[in-house]
C-alpha cells in the first residue's frame, strides 16, 4: 500500500474490507488444498488462456491453409489430430479456435458484466423510482430467451467478431445487473456507508469508492460463470451459421455442416472440437464454483 | 391459316418424329404398383408449389409430381437434348416457318386435380402470364424466367386442343425451355397466388398434405392421363435441414432417395461403405461455381486484374480441395459427357487458368506486376460469398490462390436474405458465386448471366459484339453452325474473364435399390416428375 | 394477496409492451426483409416487383404504423399472416406448440429426476469421493454443447445400430413406442444439461438446511438419518429448487432450438430460427411474445409459490 496522508476522511474512505496480506503463493496453495476441483478447473482455464495467447507458436500449421492432397486424414506425425474435409490441420484449428473462443468469451463477458454491473450498481444504490424503472427495462431484456436474442442481434449486425461479442454480451447485461444490484442492496445499509453519507460525501463517490469494491467478489464470480455460458452461446451461434465468420477458426463452426456430413469417415471432425468446447466450459465452471465458494459463501445458492 | 397449309402440317407431323410417352416399360423387370416413397428434402419449399415464382431445386423437386408440362425430357435418359424431348400434355408438336412458329396439339380428356377439364386456354394463360403479355389474364408476383419468352410475339389458341406460339425470330431452344421442370402448365381457373399454398395440377400425383417445415405428402392421381401410371401409391418428401441428419436418414433407410445435389463424393463413399447395396449415380446438376468480379469497381474494372484472377485459380486443385475431385471442369457451358455445348479439352487448355498451374501462376503474376502489384505490394480486396459451407470453402481456397499474386483478400459472408440485393446493386468487388441453369442450352445461360443489363449479370459485363453473337446463335437453326458459334462465344468470354467458371457440380445421386426407374439427369431441375418410379418390395 | 397479484400483472403487461417494442425494433434493424429472401429463392431482383410485394404485405408503411397495427391486431386475436407461407401465423404455429411443450416438460422432469436426488446425496455425503464424482458428472452435462451431444447421439445410433429415431412427428396415438423414443433422446440431451444446475442448487440448499439447528436437534435426538434428510431438510430446500426450475424452464428455449434442429423435431424453437432467417416478422414477433408471456407467467407462478411456501415472505408483506 502506498503512503497516504493521515486524516479522518481518509480513514473513513478507505475500503472497509481489510485483507490480510499473505503472499500470493500461500493464497494459491491454500486454494488448491481446500478446493482441488476448483484448482483443476483453474488449470484448465490457464491452459486455454495460454493456448489462445501462444496459438501462433503452438500451432503446427496455418489454420486456414487448405491442402487438397490430405483431406480427412487421420491423426499422424504430420497432422496430430488429423485434417478436415479441406485438408486443414485440425490441431492448429483447435489451438487457434481457443484464441477466438477466448476473445469472444472474455470480450462478451466483460462487456456485458461491466455494463450490467454499472447499471446494477447505480440502480441499486439510487433506489426508488430509478431502480424501479431500471428493473423493468432489465426485465424486458431478460424476458427474451438468450439464444434468440443473440440470434436476432447477430442477424442484425452481421457476422464479424466484434458483432458477435456485442450480440452475446447483450443477454449478459440484465443477469449481471441483477447480481450486482443484490450485492449493492445489502452493502448499502451498512453502517460505514451511513457514516460516509453523514460526513457529506457525494453519492457518486460513495458508490464508486466504497460500494463498488465490495461487489468485486460477486463480480468475479459472475464473470467466470458467464464465461462458460458465453463460449457455449458462441458455439451454438456458429453452429447455426450466425457466429464467428470464416476464416477465423471457431470450435462451434467446426462442428456444423461439414463435420456432421463426414462424421462416419472421420469422427475426429466431430469429437475434437466438441471436447475442446466442453473442457473449456468445464474448467470455467469448476473454477467459478470454487471461487464463489471461497470469496462469498452467501452466494452459494445463487 | 389456309386449309392447305393445315393439311400439309398434319402430314408433316408424321416426319417430325414426335414421341408420345405412353409409359415406357421398365427395363428388365415387370413393374409393381404400390408403396409410398420417402424422399429427402433439404429445406421447406420456398414458394410452395409456385414453380414459376422460384428458381431453386428446393421448389421444383417437391412440386414437379403435381404438374405436367407441354413437353418434357424423357425421364429415363440421363443426358438431355432435343432428341430426348417427349410429350406430356402435348401429343404432337411441330416447328414451322423455319422455327418461327411452334404448334402443339394437346391431349384430350385431361382433367385438373379438381376435376376441371384441361384445354388450350390453360396453356395460353400460363405462357401469356410468363411473358407478361399486356392482355395476360394472370400475373406472377415474381417472374424470374420472363426473359425465356422474350421472343414470343403472340400465343394463339384456335381450338381447345391446339396452341400456336408465334415468335419474333427463329429460336430452336424454346422447345427445350418448355421441357424443363421449370415450365409446368398452370390452370387458368386458379389464381396464380394459390400455388404458393396448395397445388392443383394435371400431374401424376395429387397433393395430400403439406405440414410446414415437416413434410409434403402426395397421393396417386387416379385420373392421370397416362394409363397404368403412376405406379406408386404416394410420395412423402421429408424435410431435414441438418446435413448430417440427412445423410444419417438415408443410411438408416428412413428416406429412400437423397435430395438432388446433396451427396458429395466423400459422403457417397461413406454411404456405400456402410450400405453397399445403395445405388449411386454420378449426374451433373447443371450448376456451376464461378467468380464474379465487379467490372465497375477497382481493381477489377481493369481487364488485366480480372485475367490475373482467372489465370491464378487452379481449377483442378480447387476441385480436389472442395469436392475431392468429384466435380467437372468446364468453361461457361458444361463439357461432355455432362453437356453437349462444351469446348473440347484441347481448346480448354489454352484458356486462362486451364493450362499448367505453374505457367498460369506465372502469367497471373506478370499481369499483376504490370498493374504494380505483387506479393510484397499487395492490393487489398474483400471477397464476398453466401454464408453457406460450400461457398465458404470455395472462397477460402480462392483466398489462398490470390495471396500468391499479390491480392490480399478478406472474406465477408453475406446472409442469404441480402445476397442478391447486394450483388444486383454491385456492392462488392469480387465474390464466389453459384449459378444454376434451367436447361443445357446457351440461351438459358447467356441471356441471364452475360447480356448487357440483365438483372442477373452481377458483373455488369457488357459487350455489344458478344451480345450480337448471342442473338445470332439463338436464331441459328443448323445445329452444327450453332455449335461453332457457341464455341467461339465461350472462347471470347474466357478471354475477357467475364465470369470465370471454377467447376461444374456433379451430384452423386443416391437411392436405395428397391427404388426403380428413378434416373437422374445432368440437370437436377428436370427429373422430379416421378411418373415412372416404382418400388420393388 | 389480491393487490399483489394485480400489481404484478400490471407490471407484467408493461414489461410485455416493452418487449414488443424491443423485438419489433431489433427485427427491423436486421438487414434485408422477406422480399429479399423471396428474390433470393428466385435468383434475381426486380425493383418494381419488389415494390409491389412490399405494398401487398404492408411493409411500405411507416414503422410506427406497422407497430400499432400489429399490437391492435393482437388485441382482437388476429396474429397476422406469415409472410413466407401466406397463411395465418397461428395456423402454422399451432401444431408446433405441443411438440415443444412436450419436449420442455419431459426435459424438466428428467432434469429434476436426475438433479434432485444427486444433489441430495451429494450434500449428505459432502466432500466424499461420491460427492466429487457426482459433481463432475453433473458439471460435464452443463459444459457440453447440447447440439454436440445430440449430434454424437445420432451419429452413434446410425453407426452402430443403422437406425435413427423417426424424422417426422409420430403422435402417441399412432405409435406410442416410437413416439416415446422420438422424444426421449432429445429430452435426455437437454435434461442432462438442466439437471446440472438443479443438482447444484439442491446441493447448496440442502447443505444450508442441514446445518440448521432444528436438523441438528433431529440428529441429536437420534432420528433415523433417512427420515431427517428426506423429511425435514428436503422440505425446506424445495424453495430455491423451485425457483431454479422456474428460471431453467425459460432458459430451456435456447437448448431446444439446437436440439430440435439436430433431432429434426417440428417444434416452435426450430421454427423460430427459420422465421428469423426468413424475416417473417408476424411469426417471429408473435412467437417471441408468446415465449415472453410464458416466461413472465412462470416467474409469477414461482414468486407466488414462494409466497405460499415460505412463511417468512408471506408475513413480511
Amino acid at each position: 500500500m502506498a503512503v497516504r496522508p493521515i486524516g479522518a476522511e481518509i480513514e473513513l474512505t478507505a475500503p472497509a474490507r481489510v485483507a490480510v496480506r499473505e503472499s500470493l503463493a500461500a493464497t494459491v496453495s491454500r486454494f488448491v488444498r481446500k478446493k482441488p476441483l476448483g484448482a483443476a478447473g483453474g488449470v484448465l482455464m490457464l491452459i486455454m488462456l495460454l493456448t489462445g495467447v501462444f496459438a501462433d507458436v503452438l500451432a503446427t500449421h496455418d489454420p486456414i491453409a487448405t491442402d487438397a492432397s490430405a483431406t480427412l486424414a487421420k491423426s499422424s506425425e504430420a497432422h496430430w489430430l488429423g485434417t478436415d474435409h479441406l485438408g486443414r490441420d485440425i490441431y492448429s484449428r483447435i489451438v487457434h479456435g481457443a484464441r477466438v473462443s477466448l476473445i469472444v468469451g472474455i470480450g462478451s463477458t466483460i462487456l456485458g458484466s461491466v455494463l450490467g454491473g454499472i447499471i446494477g450498481l447505480l440502480s441499486g444504490y439510487a433506489g426508488g423510482k430509478t431502480d424501479l424503472i431500471a428493473q423493468r427495462l432489465l426485465d424486458i431484456l431478460q424476458g427474451l430467451p438468450l439464444l434468440v436474442l443473440a440470434l436476432v442481434m447477430s442477424a442484425s449486425l452481421g457476422p464479424s467478431i466484434p458483432n458477435v461479442i456485442i450480440a452475446i454480451s447483450i443477454p449478459i447485461v440484465p443477469r449481471a445487473a441483477r447480481i450486482i444490484r443484490a450485492s449493492v442492496l445489502s452493502i448499502r445499509e451498512m453502517q460505514y456507508i451511513e457514516a460516509a453519507r453523514a460526513l457529506g460525501l457525494r453519492h457518486l463517490r460513495i458508490a464508486f469508492r466504497h460500494v463498488l469494491p465490495n461487489t468485486i467478489g460477486p463480480f468475479i464470480v459472475l464473470c467466470t460463470a458467464q464465461l462458460g455460458a458465453a463460449i457455449l452461446v458462441e458455439a451454438a451461434l456458429s453452429f447455426l451459421g450466425l457466429g464467428v465468420p470464416e476464416p477465423y477458426p471457431s470450435w462451434g463452426r467446426m462442428l456444423s455442416v461439414s463435420a456432421a456430413e463426414y462424421a462416419q469417415k472421420a469422427p475426429h471432425l466431430v469429437l475434437y472440437p466438441g471436447f475442446a468446447i466442453s473442457l473449456a466450459v468445464f474448467g470455467s465452471n469448476l473454477f467459478g464454483d470454487a471461487l464463489r465458494d471461497t470469496l462469498d459463501p452467501r452466494l452459494r445458492g445463487a | 391459316m389456309r386449309p392447305r397449309t393445315m393439311t400439309f402440317l398434319i402430314l408433316a407431323l408424321g416426319l417430325t418424329g414426335a414421341l408420345i410417352l405412353e409409359g415406357a416399360p421398365a427395363v428388365g423387370q415387370a413393374a409393381k404398383a404400390g408403396g409410398v416413397l420417402a424422399v429427402a428434402q433439404r429445406e421447406d419449399t420456398p414458394q410452395g408449389f409456385a414453380i414459376h415464382e422460384s428458381s431453386t431445386v428446393s421448389t421444383t423437386w417437391p412440386a414437379m409430381p403435381c404438374f405436367s408440362n407441354l413437353v418434357i425430357f424423357h425421364p429415363l435418359k440421363q443426358q438431355e437434348s432435343v432428341d430426348t424431348v417427349v410429350g406430356e400434355l402435348a401429343e404432337k408438336w411441330s416447328w414451322q416457318d423455319n422455327y418461327r412458329n411452334l404448334v402443339f396439339f394437346l391431349r384430350k380428356g385431361v382433367k385438373w386435380h379438381d376435376g376441371q377439364p384441361f384445354t388450350s386456354k390453360d396453356v395460353k394463360f400460363t405462357f401469356d402470364m410468363l411473358r407478361e403479355a399486356p392482355d395476360a389474364a394472370g400475373k406472377l408476383r415474381i417472374n424470374p424466367r420472363k426473359d425465356w419468352y422474350a421472343n414470343v410475339q403472340t400465343i394463339e389458341a384456335p381450338d381447345p386442343h391446339t396452341v400456336i406460339f408465334h415468335l419474333k425470330r427463329p429460336q430452336p431452344s424454346l422447345l427445350l425451355m418448355m421441357a424443363s421442370g421449370y415450365t409446368p402448365v398452370y390452370a387458368a381457373h386458379i389464381p396464380p397466388a394459390q400455388y404458393r399454398t396448395a397445388c392443383v395440377g394435371t400431374g401424376p400425383y395429387k397433393l395430400k398434405e403439406w405440414r410446414k417445415g415437416e413434410f409434403i405428402e402426395y397421393v396417386k392421381n387416379p385420373d392421370y392421363f397416362v394409363k397404368d401410371r403412376p405406379l406408386l401409391d404416394g410420395i412423402r418428401y421429408i424435410i431435414i435441414k441438418e446435413r448430417g441428419t440427412r445423410v444419417a436418414a438415408l443410411q438408416a433407410g428412413q428416406v429412400q432417395v437423397a435430395f438432388p445435389g446433396d451427396t458429395s463424393k466423400t459422403a457417397a463413399e461413406q454411404l456405400k461403405k456402410a450400405v453397399p447395396q445403395l445405388v449411386i449415380t454420378r449426374a451433373a446438376e447443371n450448376v456451376n461455381e464461378n467468380v464474379i468480379m465487379n467490372t465497375k469497381r477497382p481493381p477489377f474494372d481493369n481487364l488485366k486484374a480480372r485475367l490475373a484472377v482467372a489465370h491464378v485459380i487452379d481449377r483442378r486443385a480447387l476441385n480436389q480441395a472442395v469436392h475431392q475431385g468429384g466435380a467437372a471442369i468446364g468453361v461457361s457451358m458444361p463439357s461432355r459427357p455432362w453437356g453437349v455445348w462444351g469446348v473440347l479439352d484441347k481448346d480448354m487448355i489454352a484458356m486462362p487458368g486451364y493450362g499448367k498451374p505453374i505457367d498460369e501462376k506465372g502469367r497471373a503474376r506478370k499481369l499483376m506486376a504490370e498493374l504494380g502489384y505483387g506479393p510484397d505490394k499487395p492490393v487489398k480486396v474483400e471477397i464476398v460469398t453466401r454464408a453457406i459451407a460450400v461457398y465458404v470453402d470455395m472462397a477460402s481456397f480462392i483466398i489462398n490462390e490470390l495471396k500468391q499474386i499479390g491480392i490480399d483478400a478478406t472474406l465477408k459472408q453475406i446472409e442469404t436474405a441480402q445476397w442478391h440485393a447486394m450483388a444486383t446493386r454491385g456492392e462488392y468487388q469480387i465474390g464466389a458465386n453459384l449459378t444454376g441453369v434451367g436447361i443445357d442450352d446457351p440461351d438459358a445461360n447467356y441471356y441471364e448471366n452475360f447480356a448487357c443489363g440483365s438483372p442477373r449479370n452481377y458483373t455488369f459485363y457488357c459487350n455489344e459484339q458478344i451480345g450480337a453473337m448471342f442473338d445470332k446463335q439463338s436464331a441459328e437453326i443448323d445445329p452444327k453452325k450453332r455449335l461453332a458459334l457457341v464455341l467461339e462465344i465461350q472462347k471470347k468470354l474466357e478471354d475477357e474473364a467475364a465470369r470465370p467458371t471454377l467447376t461444374w457440380r456433379v451430384d452423386n445421386f443416391t437411392h436405395w435399390p428397391q427404388v426403380k426407374n428413378l434416373v437422374p439427369h445432368n440437370n437436377f431441375y428436370n427429373y422430379g416428375r416421378m411418373q415412372e418410379v416404382w418400388l420393388d418390395k | 394477496m389480491k393487490t399483489y397479484i394485480a400489481q404484478r400483472l400490471g407490471i407484467a403487461v408493461l414489461t410485455l409492451f416493452g418487449m414488443s417494442v424491443v423485438i419489433f425494433v431489433l427485427l427491423r434493424l436486421a438487414p434485408g426483409d422477406i422480399v429479399d429472401v423471396l428474390f433470393s429463392a428466385a435468383g434475381y431482383v426486380n425493383p418494381s416487383e419488389k415494390k409491389a410485394i412490399l405494398q401487398e404485405l404492408g411493409l411500405d408503411k411507416p414503422y410506427w404504423r406497422q407497430y400499432v397495427e400489429w399490437i391492435s391486431q393482437i388485441f382482437v386475436g388476429d396474429l397476422g399472416k406469415s409472410y413466407r407461407y401466406d397463411l395465418p401465423a397461428w395456423q402454422i404455429i399451432k401444431p408446433l406448440v405441443p411438440v415443444t411443450v412436450e419436449l420442455a416438460i419431459l426435459s424438466t422432469i428428467i432434469s429434476v429426476v436426475l438433479g434432485v436426488p444427486t444433489g441430495v446425496i451429494s450434500a449428505v455425503r459432502q466432500d466424499s469421493t461420491l460427492d466429487y464424482a457426482l459433481r463432475v458428472f453433473s458439471l460435464a452435462g452443463l459444459s457440453m454443447p447440447s447440439f454436440w451431444l445430440g449430434m454424437v447421439i445420432i451419429l452413434s445410433l446410425v453407426t452402430w445400430l443403422a437406425w435413427i429415431p423417426p424424422l417426422t412427428y409420430v403422435s402417441p396415438r399412432e405409435n406410442l413406442w416410437l413416439h416415446a423414443v422420438q422424444f426421449m433422446l432429445p429430452s435426455l440431451a437437454v435434461g442432462y444439461r438442466s439437471s446440472a444446475l438443479i443438482m447444484r442448487i439442491t446441493r447448496s440448499a440442502m447443505l444450508e438446511v442441514l446445518r440448521e439447528d432444528y436438523v441438528r436437534t433431529a440428529w441429536a435426538k437420534g432420528q433415523n438419518e433417512r427420515v431427517v434428510v428426506w423429511r425435514h431438510a428436503l422440505k425446506n430446500a424445495v424453495l430455491p429448487v423451485v425457483t431454479v426450475i422456474g428460471i431453467e424452464f425459460a432458459f430451456l428455449i435456447g437448448g431446444l432450438v439446437v436440439t430440435e434442429t439436430v433431432f429434426n423435431l417440428p417444434g416452435v424453437a426450430r421454427f423460430l430460427v427459420e422465421a428469423i432467417l426468413w424475416r417473417d416478422y408476424p411469426v417471429v414477433q408473435n412467437l417471441v411474445m408468446f415465449i415472453a408471456i410464458v416466461v413472465i407467467l412462470s416467474n409469477l407462478v414461482v414468486d407466488l409459490l414462494y409466497g405460499v411456501l415460505d412463511p417468512r415472505v408471506r408475513y413480511a408483506k
